[in-house]
């Protein structure tokens, strides 16, 4: 449905009830608002790069001391909060009782989430990236997830018998998710300890391709689950879909026959089992044409699809031996790391996010801010995997800065000024919409209608 | 009716101006520089003090009843006057007692010209766009405030400027022809007007916050360093205060007074917190004059056109109270509060920020009590949950007990060397040569965690112990650009402030294997540069080579060799002229050319002589070489 055909309830103000059914937009805002203190964060990073010396306004908020508050900004806060409003849609937790409860747990993440960066800030860390908890914030953030968990659980058994769980086999799939929802939170807090580090891929110093296989695989299986929930099986497409959970689950064995040891990306085994998720490069697609999409996703979808065909073979061509031994350690891998955050994963997310908030999901509509978004992202990975290269040859191109290096940095700096403002239309699109109108409840029908209308996709 | 036309609000832009740098530059500034020039301290200086503050306080709340200048100009006119008289005054040579005397004038003269001004803007700055002419003028009298000369004269020359400013006042403020008989038409619609007690409070303990930053800054050469010392710092200053002033205009007309009020309070807390360290000055100096200009817009703007329509004397009564107990009192509690405790305790900004956002908070939990609730029950579960497991915590062992190397790699971590730097040695690579030997990956395994990192910004540091000296650990950490050239690494000086710096180095020069000095010796012997890398040494220039990574240790006037002179145990040798310790003296050009670059490349282990081992061999050639030219020369 497009804005111009519901024009006549857009602009009602957001009465009580409506403050219940907007949850899921809440947490579009949250995850929004990270991503924006993020990018923030990251053009601070780049022009500490080139001005080193301006470091020093901050006094000892020094560039280390800012990267983890970035990188876990992105990760648990732009990457998780979507997740966050699929699993609050799944399990019904955006309505009714639940729903003042899943606000709460949105905020509690949120403020788990900036206890942690004023820990880093201050210094404290684990010393394990991406998994810097430690102190309070390292049992803050699990029990925030936590209270996550009990709000799902408590939904899920106040809906146990609604229409949407009517046969078995949905009640035992969302039971069982339950049940390993309910790791996560342990799961970080051990993960988070010191004593625990992964496998070691003695040649580079990074993970094995059994590793790298694995952490895929959960990325498949994340696509995989995606669209159940939010939306429904379409008429075509269903060979694909068999036809991908077997090869799931035969990669799957796959992982497990690799075991998790040090093993060298030198060893074939490694590069062509890794080898073996280009099957996934037309599958995903195939499996996704499986399903009804609301005409509003059309742009990002392109663009996951794009960004995943591009993301499978260059990542397992930088695992090759020779490549990963010329670029490990270089700007090549933060380039291909952007690919699959800033170009893949987000597509994915405002994906997500599109067929979350339905109607209201045009606040991603803006052209330019898709074509600023993703034109930087293709343009940063280039330039990241061209510095990369140089300074694969000659380690001094990123220790003494030279006009080619700032060059380079430079317009990193402005492709991320770019993607920052992109990324500031989507929140201020968003934030005026909650302001100014009632973002609708998929309890209404407008997502059955929107999936009707979709039904031609 | 107001009177229009011929002034269009100027007159009312340059007298808010005028208050501001009487009261800044002088009253609260100058005035103190006089009294330590007459030597006044401790009691005697706390007896002025309150004399300007009773003064103050006075005026502000007589004001309304006084039986005389029934006119706001006439009355205007007079206080500038005795602000002005009392100005002059303290040129003289004063004693206590005349001292007390003329800050008691002083506070009179402030108080009624205060009052007077804000309860009667619209009679100089017009009704059209008030806000952002209030702004203008209150941005204009700080930035005035802080323009060098002004800000570095003479208590003399300070109250020159502040007469002159206060006679030039006199004439803007000539009365005007027509009276308005009430203002209650001047107020600008705002989004709910708070209560009068309520912003009472709010301008209170932003009053009691800015005076607090004030007078720690002030008072501390660290804090007043890192924050308005120096023309670039006060021009900064000024141009913050400048802006912030105007976008406290544009606040208060679109989100009005208490959104406005909020930021301001945000802005001087942070500061407040960033204050209680000398390493984060520089971050406060942004938000301290960013708050102050913020709330003192609302200050000035509030009895006029932002309370809700009332009377003359009324309006003229609460704008007393506000000054009165806001700005007089409120300001001598933040200044007792930072001579006593040379800070603003967190505890203290925690309970002010509870209290002044009681509304908000009020009103999220009255409708968000479920999530209150929650946040609050996890929130101290969490705390509970972490006392009960924080011995098994390892990295929370307390400091004292751990050797120098454990708390540096505690600094490490700290500071997130992890992010630019790796800690591994890939075998069959570059690595090998630059920074090797290749380590054990079970030893490796056993750190916790261990510090592989995954981005190389600068070299990896697994064996750094063996290539780099303590004391050039210790002269890059403080000053990387010092001896490294254009080095992007930030400057660490701030950790040599407490042990941490020198557990950094001790951590770092622990870095190294027992295989690492044979495998270094290895490497030296074995190294040749390609015939193509001498060849390409032809086409560098050598000379800026030099310039850029030798000079700073190597040239008679050397940044790192001048600064860091009584630290050497021995000068490192001007390459130019000095005899070379570790070179035979009887060598061919070839072969101390050779040595030459051997050295450049991988230094001399176990002394200060680093090693350039990230240089390509051309590069090293070409340094060599103009080494051997220079030599020849002398």
């Amino acid at each position: 449905m497009s804005r111009a055909s519901h024009d006549h309830d857009a602009v009602r103000p957001i009465q009580p009830e409506a403050r219940e059914t907007s949850v899921l937009a809440a947490a579009a805002w949250h995850s929004l608002a990270w991503l924006v203190v993020a990018n923030v964060i990251g053009v601070w990073l780049a022009l500490l790069l080139l001005y080193p010396a301006a470091g020093s306004w901050l006094g000892e908020w020094s560039y280390g001391r800012w990267m983890p508050v970035h990188l876990n900004f992105q990760l648990y806060g732009w990457i998780s909060l979507p997740l966050v409003a699929w699993l609050l849609k799944v399990y019904q937790a955006e309505r009714g009782f639940a729903a003042h409860w899943s606000r709460g747990a949105l905020w509690l993440w949120s403020l788990a989430l900036t206890v942690g960066a004023y820990s880093w800030l201050n210094g404290h860390s684990s010393g394990k990236l991406f998994l810097d908890w430690t102190g309070y914030s390292r049992v803050f953030f699990p029990a925030s997830i936590f209270f996550l968990w009990l709000v799902l659980a408590g939904a899920f058994l106040q809906h146990f018998r609604s229409p949407e769980n009517a046969s078995a086999a949905i009640r035992g799939a969302k039971l069982l998710g339950l049940a390993l929802l309910a790791l996560v939170p342990v799961a970080i807090y051990m993960a988070a300890d010191p004593s625990i580090y992964p496998p070691v891929n003695p040649d580079s110093g990074g993970p094995t391709g059994a590793s790298q296989l694995e952490s895929v695989l959960v990325i498949v299986l994340i696509l995989f689950l995606l669209p159940y929930g939010i939306t429904r099986r379409g008429p075509r497409g269903k060979q694909w879909i068999t036809a991908a959970w077997i090869l799931f689950v035969l990669e799957c064995l796959l992982c497990l026959g690799l075991g998790r040891r040090d093993v060298s990306h030198h060893r074939p085994t490694q590069f062509i089992s890794l080898g073996s998720l280009l099957v996934w490069v037309p599958l995903i697609p195939a499996y996704y044409s499986g399903f009804c999409w609301h005409r509003n996703t059309r742009q990002w979808r392109i663009a996951v699809l794009a960004w995943w065909a591009l993301l499978i073979p260059t990542g397992w061509c930088l695992f090759l031996p020779g490549v990963l031994d010329h670029l490990k350690f270089t700007d090549g891998l933060v380039g291909h790391s952007l690919m699959a955050m800033a170009g893949f994963v987000t597509s994915l997310l405002i994906l997500l996010l599109v067929v979350l908030l339905g109607d209201d999901g045009d606040v991603f509509d803006s052209r330019w801010a898709f074509f600023a978004w993703q034109s930087a992202t293709f343009a940063y990975v280039v330039i990241m995997l061209l510095a990369g290269w140089i300074e694969g040859n000659d380690p001094t191109f990123t220790m003494v800065p030279s006009a080619m290096r700032n060059a380079i940095y430079g317009l990193r700096l402005v492709l991320g000024v770019a993607m920052t403002a992109a990324s500031c239309n989507w929140l201020l699109r968003l934030t005026m919409r909650m302001r100014t109108t009632t973002i609708r409840s998929h309890r209404s029908s407008s997502t059955t209608r929107s999936l009707r209308e979709a039904a031609s996709v | 009716m107001l009177h229009k036309g011929r002034f269009d609000g100027w007159r009312g832009v340059a007298l808010v101006a005028i208050t501001y740098v009487y009261f800044l530059i002088f009253a609260q500034f100058g005035f103190l520089k006089r009294l330590q020039e007459l030597g006044l301290e401790g009691t005697h200086l706390k007896a002025v003090m309150g004399a300007m503050a009773a003064g103050g306080i006075l005026a502000s709340l007589l004001a309304p009843f006084l039986p005389f200048l029934k006119s706001s100009g006439r009355r205007l006119q007079a206080a500038l006057f005795g602000a002005g008289a009392a100005a002059a005054l303290t040129l003289l040579r004063l004693n206590s007692a005349s001292c007390i005397a003329v800050s008691f004038l002083i506070g009179i003269s402030l108080g009624l010209l205060t009052v007077t001004l804000v309860a009667n803007l619209p009679l100089w700055i017009g009704v059209k766009q008030p806000l952002l002419k209030v702004g203008l003028g209150t941005g204009i009298g700080y930035f005035l405030c802080n323009y060098p000369p002004l800000f570095t004269a003479t208590p003399a020359a300070i109250a020159i400027t502040a007469a002159s400013a206060a006679l030039l006042g006199i004439l803007f403020a000539n009365p005007v022809a027509v009276t308005p008989s009430t203002h209650s038409n001047t107020a600008i619609r705002q989004r709910g007007a708070p209560a009068f007690a309520l912003v009472l409070v709010w301008f209170t303990a932003l009053v009691w916050f800015d005076s607090a930053a004030f007078f720690i800054i002030q008072n501390s050469p660290a804090l007043k360093a890192g924050t308005w010392e120096g023309t670039g710092h006060l021009w900064r200053t000024g141009g913050i205060h400048l802006a912030a002033a105007i976008a406290s205009a544009g606040l208060l007309r679109w989100r009005g007074l208490p959104a406005t009020l909020s930021i301001a309070f945000a802005s001087l807390a942070g500061a407040c917190l960033l204050l209680l360290h000398p390493a984060h000055a520089g971050a406060a100096a942004f938000l301290y004059p960013a708050g102050v200009s913020l709330y003192s817009v609302a200050l000035v703007a509030y009895p006029s056109f932002l309370m809700p329509g009332f009377a003359d004397r009324e309006r003229v009564r609460r704008a007393g109270w506000i000054y009165a107990v806001a700005g007089w009192i409120g300001s001598a509690m933040g200044i007792g509060m930072a001579q006593n405790l040379h800070r603003v305790p967190p505890a203290f900004i925690a309970a002010a920020a509870t209290l002044f956002f009681l509304p908000w908070i009020w009103w999220a939990v009255h409708h968000f009590r479920r999530e209150a609730v929650a946040i609050v029950a996890v929130v101290a579960i969490s705390f509970g949950i972490q006392h009960v497991l924080s011995p098994k915590d390892a990295s929370r062992k307390p400091v004292n007990r751990v050797t120098a190397v454990q708390a540096g790699r505690r600094v490490y971590i700290s500071e997130g060397c992890i992010n630019c730097h790796s800690q591994y040695v890939r075998p069959h690579s570059p690595d090998v040569q630059m920074w090797g030997p290749v380590g054990d990956l079970e030893a490796i395994r056993r750190e916790k965690p261990p510090l592989i990192g995954n981005r190389r910004q600068g070299p990896d540091l697994s064996e750094v112990g063996s290539r780099r000296s303590p004391l050039w650990l210790r002269i890059h950490l403080m000053d990387p650009r010092a001896v490294s050239y254009e080095s992007v690494m930030p400057n660490y000086s701030y950790l040599f402030k407490s042990g941490r710096g020198d557990a950094l180095v001790a951590y770092l020069g622990s870095l190294k294997s027992p295989q690492s000095g044979q495998h270094l010796r290895g490497v030296m012997n074995n190294w040749q540069p390609s015939a193509a890398s001498i060849a390409g040494a032809d086409r560098l220039d050598g000379s800026k080579l030099f310039k850029e990574h030798c000079a700073t240790c190597h040239e008679a006037g050397g940044e790192a060799r001048t600064r860091w002179a009584a630290s050497f145990t021995r000068l490192p040798p001007n390459l130019a002229t000095d005899h070379l310790l570790y070179i035979p003296t009887n060598e061919g050009s070839a072969q101390l050319r050779a040595r030459i670059a051997t050295i450049i490349k991988f230094g001399l282990p176990g002394t200060n002589m680093p090693g350039h081992e990230y240089l390509p061999d051309a590069q090293i050639e070409a340094i060599a070489k103009w080494v051997v030219a220079m030599r020849g020369k002398s």
